[in-house]
């Protein structure tokens, strides 16, 4: 009887961890889930990058200018310096004066339905707003909930694959089975990858968003509190 | 809001680009453990023996005589009233005088000198020590090691008796009065058992050989030979060995015979002698594993490196073993 080992180290040495090797020695359809999955996970990061920028300034535009109005003197006049900004309390300020100036406009001013266009159209334009900013943040969440299951997908494809090839060589040494599994499980690694840092990003960005909406509702309701009391004096 | 799209596309597509580079080139890359210092090393393990003796033959030639010490002189041998048997042998010189010893010792029947007389009984009937007959017959002609220090004086009684047969009748005489004072020391366990005249015999024989000839070569293959022979084999069939794989696959054992000729190749087709461990769910396979074990002989055929001297040993190859373990 002959104990030969094989070849230890030849088959050790097939075994990197290297992606681009991963890629380069896997199935059209592995590959295509691959590369969906890295592009989602480019998109993913472009879309954190870019919301957590925006997000940040909005939020941060939105407090200054809110304590700014509240230090103003004059209304119609801090609309006329500050007011035709490009951020969400601006706008929710403009769309009530706008609401106002029609309104008041007329000889007859009817109040209650002054009240309510003010408090509609401020209330539109913060919906605007938030739905304007969280574009994206569904993209995140398909990511999320998505890429795991295609990456288990190009797993899945790539293990048939790997026993296929165990078939067709009559051969189930590990030496056969290994490189397949390794290049299926790559495709699952991936799409963890992008789906992680996805689901983290739209839980925080989503609680942003819903920080952002309620600062901008408590800044309309006192804004609405003030044309309203405004309206009242005015006879 | 465009503009913080773009710059977070850049950035991202930078990053990921710089850290599947980072992987490509082996960064976290753990050295490998399974590198291994030495290269791995073939074991060959002995798992038959050989039903005959492969040991180099002994000649039956007797060991060269040695000269024993003198026992220093004995008190009681005067005294002794065996005088009287002991010229009784003297008279017949012929060269049948071992037969007559033989009889003679009964008389007394001393326990010590009995494994004497038969040695020299047995020695007796080859009657060419020089010229080793090509019989293994080693127990006999072999002294073993511990008689032989309890067997010192029997042996030296023993070898001029060996000689005599050949030599001249002078030796029985020189032999008959030891033997006959070592009877009659017998009862009388103080003394030695040698005569002072036992060292005679051995002196006419300076022109014997002192060591026996030189031990023939084994004409069988030892353990050691066959498991060789086997492992080059089964090394040359290996390359060529696929055996099917399947459900019990490696339970299954073919059996070949096989006919070589003096080049190592082989004679005909080999054929299948009986196929084991063939169960209901590997039975699919077995055809084909046998057909791949013919085609794994074929393929391997002329066997290089077959020793020449023990071509009787492979020329028929019953039964050549296909299994699991030979694809290991």
């Amino acid at each position: 009887m002959t104990l030969n080992l094989p070849d230890v180290a030849a088959v050790a040495d097939a075994a990197t961890i290297s992606p681009l090797a991963l890629f380069l020695q896997a199935d059209i359809v592995v590959k295509g889930v691959m590369l969906g999955l890295l592009l989602a996970s480019i998109w993913t990061w472009a879309i954190i990058i870019g919301f957590s920028v925006s997000l940040r300034r909005a939020s941060k535009e939105s407090r200054k200018f809110e304590a700014d109005f509240w230090k103003a003197e004059d209304i119609d006049r801090f609309y006329e310096t500050r007011g035709k900004v490009e951020h969400p309390a601006a706008k929710v300020m403009a769309a009530g004066v706008t609401e106002w100036r029609r309104s008041t406009a007329q000889k007859v001013v009817d109040r209650d339905g002054t009240r309510d266009r003010l408090a509609t159209a401020m209330s539109s334009t913060i919906a605007a707003e938030i739905d304007r900013l969280s574009d994206r943040l569904n993209i995140l969440a398909t990511v999320g909930s998505v890429a795991p299951f295609v990456g288990l997908f190009g797993t899945v494809w790539g293990i048939m694959r790997a026993f296929t090839a165990i078939a067709a060589e009559q051969n189930s040494s590990l030496a056969v089975v290994a490189p397949g599994i390794a290049e299926a499980l790559f495709a699952t690694a991936i799409g963890l990858f992008a789906a992680i840092p996805a689901v983290i990003a739209y839980n925080r960005f989503s609680h942003g968003i819903n920080r952002l909406e309620s600062a901008l509702t408590r800044f309309a309701d006192s804004f609405y509190a003030t044309l309203s009391r405004e309206l009242e004096a005015q006879r | 809001m465009e503009r913080a799209e773009k710059i977070g596309l850049g950035v991202a597509t930078a990053g990921h680009v710089l850290l599947f580079g980072l992987l490509s080139a082996g960064f976290l890359a753990t050295p490998n453990p399974l590198k291994l210092k030495t290269p791995p090393m073939e074991v060959s393990m002995v798992d038959e023996v050989a039903l005959q003796s492969t040991a180099p033959q002994i000649s039956t030639a007797p060991p060269p005589p040695s000269i024993a010490p003198e026992q220093g002189p004995t008190e009681d041998a005067a005294p002794a009233p065996e005088p009287e048997p002991a010229p009784e042998p003297t008279p017949q010189p012929t060269p049948k005088e071992v037969a007559k010893p033989a009889p003679a010792k009964p008389q007394p029947a001393p326990k010590k000198p009995a494994p004497a007389k038969k040695e020299v009984a047995k020695a007796k009937p080859k009657p060419a020590p020089e010229k080793p007959t090509p019989k293994a017959k080693p127990a006999p002609a072999k002294p073993s090691p511990a008689k032989a220090k309890t067997d010192t004086k029997a042996k030296a009684d023993a070898k001029p008796a060996a000689k005599a047969s050949t030599k001249s009748t002078a030796k029985p005489k020189a032999d008959a009065p030891a033997r006959a004072s070592g009877q009659g020391k017998a009862d009388k366990p103080k003394g030695s058992l040698l005569g002072k005249d036992f060292l005679k015999g051995i002196d006419t024989n300076a022109d014997a050989p002192r060591r026996p000839p030189a031990p023939a070569p084994a004409a069988a293959m030892g353990p050691a030979q066959k498991s060789a022979l086997d492992a080059e084999l089964r090394r040359q069939l290996k390359p060529h060995w696929r055996p099917p794989s399947g459900a019990d696959a490696d339970k299954l054992v073919t059996l070949l015979e096989v006919r070589l000729d003096k080049s190592g190749a082989v004679i005909g087709t080999p054929q299948v002698i009986d196929q084991l461990g063939v169960t209901a769910s590997n039975r699919p396979q077995a055809k084909l594993h046998a057909e791949r074990a013919i085609q794994a002989v074929k393929l391997a055929s002329p066997f290089r490196n077959m020793p020449p001297e023990f071509y009787d040993q492979w020329k028929w190859l019953r039964p050549l073993r296909f299994d699991a373990r030979l694809n290991r």
